[in-house]
């Protein structure tokens, strides 16, 4: 029975219940699942950075919305085909990911919290601000995606369009954190002076969590303006900050697969509240602090602690001989 | 030859010279020992060595290239590995995955050759752990080889650290007191193991030790500091006779006059 329950059976049941969604569940259902899908990409991106290399940084929700703004701006003023927008958005915010990076690199714990986000409220400043090409506080509206030759409407085409990039972008992950990459970032999140002695470059390895983590965030922005098909700057406030954190936090620090799980509770969670706005942030605060308090490890640790087959080994082969 | 000079380096901390002007030279295939008292700047020594602390002057060579200057893990990736007083062994880690994160600068990896897993970074993960095996096999630990590292009991991370720094195949190995705290059996366990380090990995080997027993039973020569500065380099025998070595340790001999 519990065996039955290892991860790779729930994770190949996900898959099969995200896959066959869109033709058994309403739109309203079907929107949801790829929020939650895109919140999966956020999440895995945040916790390379956050519970890996263990880098107190908040950049994700900025760089969220410059793969919003890139993208949804393309296509609104030029009207490029997503194929080209979707890959501009996510490659400008790894650019702007590693920019950020270069400073962000000499700060540690909370002076390096408070700089990210101080650049989270200026890239808010600037999306509100620069009214010439960002259209200002009331955003602008983007043209919906045009799948043809494909016989597919725009949200259930974003929607696998979705599903396919969380099937590639969250497999690519768990091969990097399986990697002397992965390790490296444990290994300075640990002790950076025991990393260092061990040949591991610092700058390099915390600039490749910020870069790797940029990518997943501006790839989950320019599919969250196809999405919505509005963009307006408070969609990347602090409040999506805590949402990025607490995904992180509640599914499973320094976990890929928690952050998977932690972004499908938080996204039900959402839209449970949906309707009291007001809760939303208590319930937020609520449940970081019960997991801080109670399961520190988040929801994967008590998984963990219960089922066999939901480890996640810093390597790929040398398993018990 | 010599292996490491370590030539008039000086390096204070606000008022406090913690190293003055200290000089010696290791050869190729010895076990040098660093004694001295309590804040003698023995670990300060280590730790400039693996530049970690930056000296104020002077300069170290290894092999004949010049370390100093030279960024910390520029350094380990020339050769020179270390432990620590404290065991820095990551949490969240196996005791083999510990042990491969050692083995780091001999892999090719990036986060794009990761992510696609390409042919050479799987055949290179598998020498890694494969390697990381062999070292754990060679220290007796292999049977803890899926344990959390730091789970362990003290003397076992102590050997785990050793572990990681060999599976780098450093030349030089800068241990600081890797006996401290361990029972009078394990002590010789670890003398037999710094022995069959040098034999059988040709490493050479500078250590701080407390532990006078195994000082005097690996070290070839010893160097001992006082306040920050050399006051003896020798064979153990030269050493414990020397005069100023009792000095540091004891004190010197007061006449004490009792009156009433």
């Amino acid at each position: 029975m519990q065996a039955l329950l290892a991860r790779r059976n729930i994770v190949a049941v996900g898959i099969i219940v995200f896959a066959i969604l869109p033709m058994v569940a309403n739109a309203y259902i079907v929107f949801v699942a790829n929020l939650a899908l895109m919140y999966i990409l956020l999440s895995v991106g945040l916790n390379m950075l956050l519970g890996y290399a263990g880098q107190l940084a908040f950049p994700n929700a900025a760089l969220f919305g410059v793969g919003a703004y890139t993208s949804g701006l393309l296509r609104l003023e030029f009207d490029l085909p997503y194929w080209i927008t979707l890959p501009a958005g996510a490659a400008f915010a790894t650019l702007i990911g590693l920019a950020i990076a270069l400073p962000a690199l000499r700060l540690r714990g909370l002076y390096l919290a408070l700089a990210t986000i101080a650049f989270a409220q200026a890239a808010l400043w600037v999306f509100g601000h620069w009214n010439s090409v960002t259209y200002g506080g009331a955003g602008f509206r983007v043209p919906p995606m045009d799948f043809s030759p494909l016989p597919l409407d725009p949200p259930t085409g974003i929607y696998y369009l979705t599903l396919i990039i969380v099937l590639v972008a969250v497999p690519l992950g768990w091969n990097i954190v399986r990697s002397r990459i992965g390790r490296a970032w444990v290994a300075l999140r640990e002790s950076e002076v025991a990393a260092e002695t061990l040949g591991i470059d610092l700058t390099r390895y915390k600039a490749y969590a910020y870069v790797v983590s940029g990518l997943y965030a501006g790839t989950a922005g320019a599919l969250f303006s196809a999405l919505l098909g509005i963009v307006t700057p408070e969609s990347f406030d602090l409040f999506q900050v805590i949402v990025h954190f607490c995904m992180v936090i509640v599914g499973g620090i320094g976990s890929l697969w928690g952050g998977v799980l932690g972004a499908v509770i938080l996204v039900g969670l959402l839209e449970v509240l949906r309707t009291f706005r007001d809760l939303q942030e208590i319930a937020f605060g609520g449940l970081l602090l019960f997991t801080v308090l109670v399961v520190p490890g988040g929801a994967i640790a008590m998984i963990k602690r219960y089922l066999p087959g939901w480890n996640e080994p810093l390597r790929r082969i040398g398993k018990k001989r | 030859m010599s292996k490491l000079i370590v030539s008039d380096v000086s390096i204070s901390f606000g008022g406090l010279k913690a190293l003055d002007s200290v000089s010696f030279d290791v050869k190729q295939g010895e076990i040098r020992g660093i004694i001295g008292p309590n804040g003698a700047g023995k670990t300060t020594m280590l730790n400039v060595i693996s530049g970690i602390n930056k000296a104020d002057s002077g300069k170290i060579t290894f092999d004949g290239t010049l370390l100093t200057g030279l960024k910390t893990n520029k350094i380990a990736s020339k050769g020179i590995g270390r432990t620590f007083q404290a065991t820095k062994l990551f949490k969240g880690m196996t005791v083999l995955e510990n042990v491969m994160t050692g083995a780091h600068s001999q892999l090719h990896a990036n986060p794009f050759s990761a992510a696609f897993n390409f042919p050479f970074v799987a055949k290179e993960e598998k020498q890694a752990a494969d390697q990381a095996y062999e070292v754990l096999e060679f220290m007796r630990m292999e049977r803890f080889a899926d344990h959390e590292a730091t789970l362990l009991s003290f003397g076992q991370q102590r050997l785990v650290e050793i572990a990681r720094v060999l599976v780098g195949k450093p030349q030089v190995l800068l241990l600081d007191e890797p006996a401290v705290g361990l029972s009078v059996t394990r002590v010789g366990e670890v003398e037999d193991l710094l022995k069959r380090i040098r034999q059988e990995w040709g490493i050479t080997i500078v250590m701080i030790e407390h532990v006078i027993r195994l000082v005097m039973g690996v070290c070839d020569r010893i160097t001992v500091l006082n306040s920050g500065e050399k006051i003896a380099d020798g064979t153990a025998d030269e050493v414990i006779n020397n005069p100023a070595v009792e000095r540091a340790y004891l004190g010197s001999k007061v006449k004490v006059n009792v009156t009433d």
